[in-house]
């Protein structure tokens, strides 16, 4: 526990040079901004900025990315309660008490509830970070391909299912994304899939040009499709947050931390469902029930507490078994790995102090969210009133370096383009993006260890299932895609509804 | 209350079946596809090569899956009404979403990575990107001349300005190689 502490206040104090907290406060201040804009997410932050960090040192770079992360799913509340739209979809729920609490005068008082609840909630997960992912770790050290291979395709399920929308849609993408992964040079014989004899095609899809065209490209054609965003009230009243506010809803900042954090540990679900499970549970819990929906602090409490509380929990599968818990730490896992950073179990052994180092850029870009919430109002103002049409294009020339940066390849750039199309598309489909992003990450992940695995049982498939993890995870995954038939899902309703007397 | 709320799972609404037949269908000749040309690669018996080391093994196995969850949209948007006369009204638009905008964000995207990349310096392709895309969008007609050409000037003034500061930090600060 000493030991655990000390190196955790080394890696603060690593953080502590001028340089450094520099680039928290402009990475921070940029993920607001990111966050605020309406059509600009979390995830495209990351992916954007992972390709643009990429010549940093590996420390410095993971650093931005946490502080952009982090700044964007707070950000998000800012248009959420000053324009009733979400500047990410995580903040869609904030503008349910949110923009209600502005138009009585109180936008202020939301924001600074907003700061507070956010605060809180990165903190209690970042505690849950440092808590839980060393004893995972240790934990996930024990299994083998066959528990490897069920953890992704368990991971991919689970956000199809629940990521949002139409579970069948959720799969389809999800295998999509799985299917893209495996174009490219294969791992046994070297053999070239569905390269159709171009030299580009048969290095692979690179993951960042196409993250960064599903979020960026296809972000900004939705947002010059769309209606322009209205202007906004600038009369704004205090935004310091009372202590009452947060004295008097401990219980929902515990209760949504928690919520939030498990959310976040579950594979790509993310901040969204995070702050509408962390809202559905306060009002069920609370008092006034009838408050909620025309202003209540508690569900403003609990949305931005849960969606905050899901960042440092989407990070804890990434550090312990290489599977992300939300799209943005899908990225973020993809920059680990061009930094020549492990995720996944061997990291608590190979580079425990790399682990420390997480934490610690979690809790200062905690801070630095703070100290910009409680400061940033009228400037954030000004960013929120620049028009889409000046805005976007300059987006796109950043997504466009963005995808040129990493190999310097101009067919990153094409690649870049179509997967902005492919987004698109599947978006207007109602196909959510989360399984899609994690079947690319995931990709080859899952395959070699599904190969692995067979290789090993000498083809038989018994090990998948009979090893006892394996068989949890296998039954969970089937039951999920079983409860998602709906005439499945009626039929066990039925079987557990009370018959009444 | 639930009125004034809306629904816990904010995630849109479904489509109209019909989009959804016709989207099972692209899904159905891509999951075939996929395991046509997964079926036709090398298996490396020759090397004695396992079954399931074989590079079509794992593609070919997502293309079937993708090929059956196919078919199980198609056959859940029938029994929703594809077929049905009302399915096949035209929807109405978004509110206030226009196709022309899409059309013409993407028509100056792929313009700018297909035209100008490669053919001029890089801040140069982005600060004509930039102008065109703002003077296009802000186009309005009936604008007197001066408003207009104050209009072009600072989407000019936007674009060098893009152009020149995409160059100085990426390539200064971050040492990012531009196209």
């Amino acid at each position: 526990m000493l030991d655990s502490l000390g190196q955790f206040g080394g890696a603060l104090w690593g953080f502590m040079s001028p340089g450094i907290l520099f680039t928290v406060l402009w990475a921070t201040f940029l993920g607001i901004v990111i966050g605020a804009l309406p059509g600009l997410t979390a995830t495209m932050g990351v992916a954007l900025m992972t390709t643009l960090t990429f010549t940093m040192p590996h420390t410095q770079a993971i650093l931005v990315l946490v502080c952009i992360y982090v700044g964007a799913i707070y950000g998000g509340s800012r248009s959420a309660i000053l324009l009733n739209i979400p500047g990410t979809p995580a903040s869609a729920c904030s503008t349910l008490d949110g923009y209600p609490l502005a138009r009585q005068g109180l936008a202020g008082r939301a924001m600074g509830i907003s700061t507070a609840g956010s605060w809180l909630g990165t903190l209690f997960g970042t505690l849950c970070v440092a808590a839980f992912t060393p004893v995972l770790s240790e934990m996930a050290l024990k299994f083998q391909s066959f528990e490897f291979f069920w953890i992704s395709l368990f991971g991919i399920v689970i956000a199809g299912t629940l990521a949002g929308g139409d579970p069948l849609k959720g799969y389809m993408a999800g295998f999509l994304g799985l299917w893209i992964a495996t174009i490219g040079q294969e791992p046994h014989y070297n053999y070239q899939r569905f390269a159709f004899g171009s030299t580009d095609l048969a290095g692979g899809i690179g993951l960042l040009p196409a993250l960064v065209g599903a979020f960026g490209v296809a972000e900004v054609l939705q947002a010059m499709r769309g209606p322009a965003v209205k202007a906004v009230s600038s009369t704004i009243d205090s935004v310091i947050p009372r202590i009452s506010d947060v004295v008097q809803h401990w219980r929902t900042i515990l209760r949504s931390g928690a919520i939030g954090t498990f959310i976040g540990i579950l594979p790509g679900l993310g901040e969204d469902t995070a702050a509408w499970s962390s809202y559905a549970a306060a009002r069920r819990a609370s008092k006034e029930p009838e408050k909620y929906g025309k202003g209540s602090v508690e569900g403003l409490m609990s949305a931005e507490t849960g969606e905050s509380a899901c960042v440092p929990g989407a990070i804890i599968p990434v550090l312990t078994l290489a599977v992300p818990g939300s799209a943005p730490a899908a990225v973020l896992m993809a920059a680990m790995m061009i930094h020549d950073i492990n995720p996944g179990p061997n990291l608590m052994l190979q580079t425990p102090e790399f682990f420390y180092q997480i934490v610690a850029m979690l809790v200062i870009a905690d801070m630095s969210k703070l100290l910009f919430g409680l400061t940033l109002v009228r400037p954030l103002l000004w960013i929120l009133l620049v028009p889409r049409e000046r805005l976007m294009p300059v987006v796109f020339v950043l997504c466009v370096v963005g995808a040129y940066a990493i190999t310097s390849r101009v067919f990153d750039i094409y690649v870049m383009l179509f997967f902005g199309l492919v987004g698109f598309i599947l978006r207007e489909l109602k196909f959510p993006m989360a399984p899609m992003i994690l079947g690319l990450v995931l990709g080859d992940l899952l395959e070699k260890n599904l190969t692995r695995g067979l290789v090993l049982s000498d083809g038989s498939l018994l090990p998948f299932f009979t090893r006892p993890v394996c068989a949890v995870l296998a039954a969970i995954t089937i039951l999920s895609i079983l409860w998602s038939i709906p005439a499945v899902n009626q039929a066990t309703r039925g079987l557990f509804r009370r018959q009444p007397r | 209350m639930a009125a004034e709320t809306p629904s816990l799972l904010p995630h849109e609404q479904p489509l109209p079946p019909r989009k959804d037949l016709w989207t099972a269908a692209a899904f159905l000749v891509l999951g075939l596809a996929i395991v046509s040309l997964a079926w036709s690669m090398p298996r490396y018996k020759e090397q004695k090569g396992e079954i399931y080391t074989a590079p079509g093994l794992v593609p070919g196995i997502y293309g079937l899956i993708i090929t059956g969850l196919s078919i199980w949209l198609a056959v859940r948007s029938i029994r929703r009404g594809a077929h049905s006369e009302a399915a096949a009204t035209p929807e109405t638009a978004h509110d206030g979403s226009s196709n022309l905008r899409l059309a013409l964000a993407a028509g100056l995207a792929l313009l700018f990575c297909v035209g100008l990349i490669g053919r001029m310096p890089f801040w140069m392709a982005a600060a004509v990107f930039v102008t065109a895309f703002i003077a296009l969008f802000e186009w309005r007609p009936g604008v007197p001349w001066g408003l207009r050409a104050k209009l072009l000037a600072t989407a000019l003034l936007q674009g060098v300005v893009t152009g020149i500061a995409v160059m100085l930090v990426f390539e200064k600060i971050f040492y990012v190689r531009l196209p």
